[in-house]
């Protein structure tokens, strides 16, 4: 502010500079660049939405009769995105607590980088693994024909999240004060009744906020999951199955949207997934900012 | 650095521009079962002429699609065009050109084979499909659940199978365990399987995924094979085409007119087709 | 008393072991993640696996196509993202008066990093396959990783303008300098790292994505060097998917790890050159 007083008032009122120029429009096309994405789903969206008998509340797809109920795909995803993080959590979470409790800066650089290489691994390649070991021996661990499985999908997405959460709540941790560890520990309890009485409620909402954004990736992964699932446009039976093959949307979007010829109510349906998709993951990620910011405050 | 960056941005604008008119080469789009022949006379082809010809998979449905919005120069199809795809672009015009044969062959794992199920009616695999037979031993083979493999709905050897054994190309399979798409993945599915029943273009059997004999109602026994899919015998037979529309450049159809010549046949043969001319 | 102890003692048993066991299993995938790949890509590196063009499928021969058309399509998204962080981070730490403004843009970014990566290919499809009618093409692949890469690319640019003492702009300003001038002479030397760092970091991110860019931009065969903007390429990732389909046939498989190694030896090769330039360059950039 103290830049532009210095400045004469009418070169700054009426002068509009080329830089400013630029950079006035830079701003204005990431905005736009958003707003049209949103956009363009939304209209695409349009003819399945104003079709009121596609059933699109419904549990069958099939395009040839007019049927897109996306339920199975909406099931098929938190499923997936359950069982991954019931992987995840807790054991990043202990992981988390292990590393930030570590003395040795040196050791704990070293596992900090170690985590951000492997949430570089692109996820096709998760993807081969899946398809080359973890599908095969999932098969073989319950003695199914197929481990191309809502469980596999799920242990999967699990590994990749698991970085992502482990660094973030570790964040959370270690921006715990010392010293409230150092008094809990001087007045005689144990590690777990630290982490359970001190780190636990002061962490809370950073841990939490890592929680979403790890759901929000889950969610929208798709190339690992969409080879390992086995793409059956069903509702598990029964519902709570895991060794059921199944369908996310994005694994349906991945398999699906060449298929379908554009303009068609198909091609609307899949969109409108799309736009579903989006929605919740803007969602989780606002809200997990949310609780970033709680715990700013609160430390 | 500011100007510069205006610079830069103009030229790119203008290589864009530039380029869009630039003359392509040859995109061809389509069935994964029509896929090895052509891919392999595309080689060919551009070895020979200098002319790029590319070769894109993602099923009947998509390379039909693709063609029809002008994305591609010629689709690739392992069945028809449907009137419905034919209703969805009316103010077009299409030609299906056939340049191999092949069959759909209902294919079971290795395991069920040697066990003795060799050969299936046609009602018998509906029943599997539409879910009221679930186990082998019903068929005279081990007391093992069937484990039935469906393909993606667009895909064109689904729709040939489906027309065959339920009457119906779009037909839902109630009793499928498990869906795949291209033939590469429903044939690692069948070999990984020790259950499993699917269907396979006949280019894909092998010591693993052992192709069914079909019982006629009048107790004839067919086998699949070169002699039972050129003569038209076995149940499943398609022509593998490729698709073309009316503004279709000339480069493309000159490409078409090769795989319909000599060379391009052959690769047909290679591929592990039936040719369509001599 | 004593036996409320040995309670508390027990619990911390499990505790301890609990930890340790996590990071034990965290440790396991890592190491078998990371060995695999490296192990089974070894396996099919060769000279030629690098220089000589996919042939059968994928089945045999090389990726070279592969490699040129992922490293092709992600420069040309550096090159196109480029202008239009530095003109937004710019924008936010210069001339953001309003705070309406910067919410909404701060929000933008967030959700545009928010998006799924395979609605970033919707997307792409719709608009620009479809409406703009460009068909499959590696530039609107490019266009695509862009707008991905765009919300990590202004960030780091902004946070190294924001790294910047106050003083200096002041100071330039006191000497007489048009704010423009103190942007071109001041913001953008001493946060240029920023920019290059972030450029990197997208980059890495980028080339390692397969549904982005599987509808609008690669082609499974006879893909060469494009010779225009409105042609598809080969990528590695997409090579990966179609060889990943036929898991079962060894070579195809020994193929597919090895396009995997070389992935991730570029996904580490742009990290690890963001980590030094943000190393060097800025404590450079301090002197």
């Amino acid at each position: 502010m103290s830049v532009i007083t210095l400045n004469p008032p009418s070169s700054r009122k009426y002068r509009f500079s080329g830089t400013q120029a630029y950079c006035f429009a830079s701003a204005a096309l990431s905005i736009l660049i958003v707003g049209t994405i949103l956009l363009t789903l939304l209209v695409q969206s349009g003819p399945i939405l104003l079709t009121g008998n596609a059933d699109i509340i419904g549990t069958k797809w099939n395009p040839s009769d007019g049927k897109f109920g996306i339920l199975p795909m909406l099931f098929g995803s938190v499923f997936v995105m359950s069982i991954a993080v019931s992987i995840a959590f807790p054991v990043g979470l202990m992981a988390a607590v292990y590393i930030a409790e570590t003395r040795s800066s040196k050791l704990r650089r070293v596992l900090k980088s170690t985590l951000e290489i492997l949430a570089g691994i692109p996820s096709i390649v998760y993807g081969l693994i899946g398809v080359t070991y973890l599908n095969i021996w999932i098969a073989d661990l319950f003695d199914l024909q197929s481990g191309r499985i809502i469980l596999t999908a799920g242990i999967l997405l699990g590994i990749m999240i698991l970085p992502t959460f482990l660094t973030l709540t570790e964040d959370a941790i270690s921006a715990v004060p010392v010293k409230y560890r150092e008094n809990a520990k001087s007045l005689g309890l144990y590690r777990h009744e630290v982490f359970l009485s001190i780190i636990l409620p002061k962490a809370k909402s950073g841990i939490a906020g890592a929680g979403l954004l790890a759901l929000g990736r889950a969610l929208g992964e798709t190339m690992a999951v969409m080879l390992v699932i086995g793409s059956l446009d069903r509702l598990p039976s029964p519902l709570l199955n895991p060794l059921s093959s199944g369908q996310t949307i994005t694994s349906k979007l991945g398999r699906e949207v060449t298929e379908s010829a554009f303009g068609s109510p198909h091609f609307s349906a899949l969109v409108f997934m799309g736009l579903l998709l989006v929605l919740i993951t803007i969602f989780l990620t606002i809200a997990s900012r949310y609780l970033f910011r709680q715990k700013d405050q609160h430390v | 650095m500011i100007p510069s960056l205006r610079y830069s941005i103009f030229v790119a604008l203008a290589a864009t521009l530039a380029a869009c008119s630039a003359p392509d080469a040859i995109s061809v789009s389509g069935s994964s079962t029509v896929l090895p022949a052509v891919s392999k006379a595309a080689d060919q082809y551009s070895a020979e002429t200098g002319i790029s010809v590319i070769v894109n998979a993602g099923g009947s449905g998509g390379g039909f699609n693709q063609l029809a919005e002008g994305q591609t120069d010629i689709g690739m199809m392992s069945r028809d065009i449907t009137a419905g795809e034919l209703g969805k672009f009316a103010s077009l015009n299409f030609q299906e050109i056939a340049i191999g044969r092949d069959a759909v062959v209902p294919s079971i794992s290795s395991e069920i084979y040697d066990a003795g199920v060799t050969a299936l009616t046609l009602s018998q695999i509906s029943d599997i499909y539409s879910g009221r037979v679930d186990n082998w031993s019903e068929f005279g083979g081990p007391d093992r659940a069937i484990f039935a493999i469906d393909k993606e709905a667009s895909r064109g050897t689904r729709q040939i199978f489906m027309k065959v054994v339920m009457g119906d190309p779009k037909a839902e399979a109630a009793g499928a365990d498990l869906v795949t798409g291209s033939n590469n993945e429903e044939q690692t599915a069948l070999t990984q399987s020790d259950a499993a029943i699917g269907m396979l273009s006949y280019a894909w059997l092998n010591e693993e995924v052992r192709g069914l004999s079909i019982i006629l109602e009048d107790g004839k026994r067919i086998e699949a094979s070169l002699d039972t899919i050129r003569t038209g015998e076995f149940p499943f037979v398609r022509n593998l085409n490729v698709v073309t529309r009316d503004d279709t450049s000339q480069a493309a159809q000159a490409f078409i007119a090769y795989l319909l010549g000599p060379k391009g046949q052959k690769m047909v043969e290679d591929a592990g087709y039936i040719r369509v001319s001599n | 008393m004593s036996e409320r102890v040995n309670i508390r003692r027990v619990q911390e048993k499990c505790f301890a072991f609990i930890l340790r066991a996590s990071l034990a299993l965290c440790g396991g995938v890592l190491v078998f993640l990371l060995g695999s790949i490296v192990v089974k890509g070894f396996g099919s590196l060769s000279l030629d696996f690098f220089f000589t063009p996919a042939k059968d499928f994928g089945k045999s021969g090389g990726v070279i196509y592969q490699i040129l058309g992922s490293l092709l399509m992600v420069v040309a998204a550096a090159v196109l993202v480029l202008p239009l962080a530095l003109g937004t981070a710019i924008f936010q730490i210069s001339y953001n008066a309003r705070p309406k403004i910067r919410y909404v843009l701060e929000q933008s970014l967030y959700a545009l990093n928010a998006i799924p990566s395979i609605t970033y290919g919707l997307f792409g499809l719709i608009f620009f396959v479809n409406v703009l009618n460009t068909g499959i093409s590696w530039f609107v692949g490019a266009v695509i990783l862009a707008i991905m890469i765009l919300p990590t690319a202004i960030l780091s640019t902004y946070q190294a303008m924001a790294a910047i003492p106050k003083t200096y702009q002041e100071n330039a300003a006191a000497l007489g300098l048009t704010k423009a001038q103190v942007i071109r002479r001041v913001t953008l030397p001493q946060s240029f790292h920023g920019l290059v760092t972030g450029l990197l970091i997208g980059l890495a991110r980028a080339i390692g994505e397969t549904a982005p860019i599987m509808f609008i931009a690669t082609a499974f065969s006879g893909v060469t060097v494009p010779q225009s903007l409105v042609e598809p390429v080969s990528t590695l990732p997409t090579h990966i998917l179609e060889l990943a389909q036929q898991s079962t046939d060894p070579q195809a498989l020994q193929n597919a790890w090895g396009a995997s190694l070389i992935l991730v030896g570029l996904v580490a090769g742009f990290s690890g050159l963001a980590l030094l330039i943000r190393s060097r360059l800025s404590s450079e950039g301090r002197k």
